[in-house]
């Protein structure tokens, strides 16, 4: 069976879901993609601005969210964790 | 009379240095898991940490005693008087029975506490083993290899953890992870033997020395996948 994903684990998946997407994606598509609900992912995505690890744009009447440069930088840490956790079994 | 040197005189130094290999390997991959835990906040990482920084503290002792033992040894042979060798020994015997017993006791609670961040111990568990792990550390005083054995039981436990892990992640360095261990525990097995002859003290820490500069190379691996993972 598989864990429950983790706080850092749905972070992770959010702004990975945003870097496959080239850097930037719309709110819905994120919401599918990291499979949250509309509450959970708008509570997110509010703690991921505050980080700055987003920052939500308008573009031709329509909202974005862009990774920032800390944001990448955070899911690049996050993937050697993943790595260390997985190669030591923690 | 408690024999203070196991290592043959050439060896003496050479010791002291594939230990100090061993110190940089567990500090470093500590340094990371500390580093690792402020992003993860899963508690394994202090605990897996913390066991990485009890074994290098343990090997500090054991430089220090080695240190100052040789130091010791050599200083006497130069001087040649009769009642300052005498002291000097007797401060040997003491700093290494002092200094031996802080790193067996380190060592010994440091595997412990790897073993537990794999097998989930209760408190009970957890204080019968402390008590256990001092009276055996206690008993080293008159039987070093009792110590040898109750590493190599650990070790054996933690190296089938790493080759369990292995077999279900088929990880490249999980497998270089069991092999080091399995190559520590097998200077484990030969440490018992120092006794016959200083020849398996010198093969001991050689076989250490593998086993840490794997342990090394298998922590390398696992950061060089991390960021080889980003880029992809």
């Amino acid at each position: 069976m598989e864990r429950k994903r983790t706080r850092i684990d749905i972070i992770g998946d959010m702004l990975t879901s945003i870097l496959k997407k080239g850097g930037e994606i719309k709110p819905t598509h994120l919401m599918y993609k990291s499979n949250l609900s509309h509450s959970q992912m708008m509570s997110y995505l509010e703690d991921l601005v505050q980080k700055d690890f987003v920052k939500k744009v308008k573009k031709s009447h329509y909202e974005y969210i862009i990774i920032t440069d800390r944001g990448c930088e955070f899911v690049q840490k996050l993937q050697e964790v993943k790595e260390f956790e997985k190669a030591f079994g923690l | 009379m408690i024999r203070v040197i196991y290592s043959p005189q050439w060896f003496y130094g050479k010791d002291i240095v594939i230990d100090l290999v061993s110190v940089f390997v567990l500090l470093l991959i500590a340094f990371f898991s500390f580093k690792y835990y402020k992003i993860r906040k899963n508690k394994n990482y202090v605990y897996f940490g913390l066991s990485f920084i009890l074994l290098s503290v343990s090997f500090l002792f054991k430089i220090l005693t080695n240190f100052t033992i040789y130091f010791h040894v050599l200083e006497t042979k130069n001087i040649g008087f009769l009642t300052l060798t005498y002291q000097t020994i007797k401060t040997s015997d003491v700093l290494f029975i002092v200094g031996f017993l802080i790193y067996r006791l380190l060592t010994l609670f440091g595997l412990y506490m790897l073993y537990s961040v794999y097998y989930d111990q209760p408190k009970t568990n957890i204080l019968l083993i402390a008590y256990l792990i001092l009276v055996s550390t206690y008993f080293t005083q008159s039987a070093y290899y009792i110590f040898h054995l109750t590493s190599l039981i650990l070790l054996v436990l933690l190296t089938i953890q790493y080759s369990k892990t292995y077999i279900k992640n088929k990880n490249n360095a999980t497998r270089m992870l069991a092999s080091s261990f399995g190559i520590i525990t097998a200077s484990q097995i030969l440490s018992i033997f120092v006794s016959i002859s200083t020849k398996f003290y010198v093969v001991a820490e050689i076989i250490q020395l593998i086993g840490y500069v794997i342990l090394l190379f298998s922590f390398l691996t696992v950061l060089r996948h991390g960021k080889k993972k980003n880029k992809d």
